[in-house]
């Protein structure tokens, strides 16, 4: 429950307009990323690349992908950096001394994951017009998606960030975890085309029901059943939402 | 305010960091509108019972309570009564001056404008105006310390907590902070002192509590404490080798 709206909406503003005012290194990066991955994987080697049986072109096909995958990172990124640097130069104590209570915490430091990750996800899908007509023929479930997918790895994110000593344990989940689960979720490939052994092992790939599930309200296929993806994304959400005030609450690596 | 005759009151608390105890069964109260100096050598507790009482630290057994609120259980309550003037500049490197400050009164459920009002004031009382728009870096060592003085003071709390606010000051900031101590501390706040300069709590505190191995070993008003002796030789005789 929200007791210091006031505490929560400063919180909120500053982890928003502290990713802002560096939009240079936080908001554009990856929308250049998406568009050479277009460039190379949806015009160069995608026209050889037969999806009509799908009833769409590979582009079309990875462009949810694509755009999970960076709100993944974006939002990761975020609350890890935000929140490992406050603990370094020991600012967190700001929070930590004022009013809020430690779901409003949570809540003020997941405002900047989730805001970066939603500015992202719209700059990816205005490039994806650029190569590829695009629509979203259910907008609600893309919405939906946007926000559980955000809020997961943004408490991710400071879960990684309270977890990390130093800057190199910071980016170890991501690169050595999320990245690789990203990549094997269906990204850029259907999992039907995969060799039964790993088709099987993919279903316990958590990314494989987010990305599911934003091409499904994007392009209306997904392989497994939507109220599967939604249903999934929607406990992992509250899961990771939860394990994070707990942390907080405990004090985890936050206070001595 | 719950209690408001007891601004602080701890009972049997007790912290431990690993197998170290750095505070062993510690109790005491200090008064609404005291101004109490909290003495120790280095490593005797101090800081610990101010990170206990601001919440920066679990303690793992006893009670603390701020005007009569537990600051475990009803910690919101609490917190909106404390300001803590830290020892180390643990500023967020990417705020200007105003904006850091404008953030804090924000934290205490401060509007924007109000917040804004605050911080000017503030800056403008520690003579820190002109470097409203720079970065902490750009700051001394003693216009740092000033600035602390300014976030622990921006939502105007109860309760102010000094962790050796003078230490590395030059004399005219020295002069400067005691005389706003004691302003403040007429105007009715409660302060919180811990020092290593016996003059500074000689002069300026009402209450004096002395710690040593994680235990208070003498506490009081002044003169009880001092009973025609000096500050230092009574720190001396109660922190020196057993």
């Amino acid at each position: 429950m929200i007791i210091n709206p006031v505490g929560t909406a400063s919180l909120s503003k500053r982890e928003i307009l502290r990713f802002l005012s560096v939009a240079s290194q936080t908001i554009f990066p990856p929308i250049v990323t998406s568009m050479l991955f277009m460039y190379i994987f949806g015009v160069a080697l995608g026209q050889r690349i037969d999806f009509s049986r799908m009833g769409m072109t590979y582009l079309q096909f990875i462009v949810p992908g694509i755009m999970t995958m960076h709100l993944i990172s974006s939002s990761y990124e975020n609350t890890s950096s935000s929140l490992f640097i406050a603990r370094w130069h020991n600012h967190i104590q700001e929070v930590l001394l004022a009013p809020l209570s430690y779901f409003e915490m949570v809540l003020g430091l997941l405002a900047g994951g989730v805001a970066r990750g939603f500015l992202v996800v719209c700059g990816v899908f205005l490039a994806a017009t650029i190569f590829v007509p695009v629509a979203i023929p259910h907008p609600v479930v893309l919405l939906y998606f946007i926000l559980s997918i955000s809020v997961i790895f943004a408490c991710a994110g400071m879960i990684g960030a309270l977890w990390a000593e130093d800057f190199s344990m910071l980016n170890l989940w991501h690169v050595y975890l999320i990245v690789p689960l990203i990549f094997m979720g269906g990204v850029f490939h259907p999992i039907e085309i995969l060799p039964r052994s790993i088709q099987i092992i993919s279903v316990f790939n958590p990314m494989y029901y987010l990305v599911n599930g934003m091409r499904y309200s994007m392009t209306g296929m997904t392989e497994v059943p939507l109220a599967q993806c939604v249903v999934f994304s929607f406990f992992m959400a509250l899961l990771f939402f939860f394990v994070t005030v707990y942390l907080f609450k405990i004090g985890y690596k936050l206070r001595t | 305010m719950r209690n408001s005759e007891i601004a602080i009151a701890l009972s049997k608390v007790t912290k431990f960091y690993q197998k170290f105890q750095a505070l062993d069964n510690v109790s005491f109260e200090v008064k609404r509108g005291d101004f109490f100096a909290f003495l120790g050598p280095n490593g005797a507790g101090k800081t610990t019972t101010i990170n206990c009482l601001t919440g920066l630290s679990n303690h793992q057994s006893g009670e603390i309570q701020v005007f009569g609120y537990d600051t475990t259980r009803e910690y919101i309550h609490s917190r909106r009564l404390i300001g803590l003037c830290s020892q180390e500049f643990n500023f967020d490197p990417f705020l200007t001056l105003h904006q850091l400050l404008v953030y804090q009164a924000g934290y205490f459920g401060i509007l924007p404008w109000e917040a804004a009002r605050r911080a000017d004031r503030l800056l403008e009382r520690f003579q820190l105006t002109e470097k409203r728009n720079c970065k902490h870096r750009a700051l001394s060592s003693g216009m740092k310390k000033r600035l602390l003085l300014c976030r622990a003071l921006i939502h105007d709390p109860e309760i102010l907590i000094l962790d050796e606010p003078t230490s590395g000051c030059d004399l005219e900031l020295k002069f400067l902070t005691w005389d706003y101590l004691t302003q403040l501390n007429k105007e009715g706040k409660t302060i919180f002192l811990t020092t290593h300069y016996m003059e500074e709590a000689e002069k300026l505190c009402k209450t004096i509590g002395i710690i040593n191995h994680g235990r208070i070993v003498r506490i009081g008003d002044k003169k009880s404490v001092l009973q025609d002796k000096s500050l230092e030789a009574v720190f001396l005789e109660v922190t020196g080798p057993e």
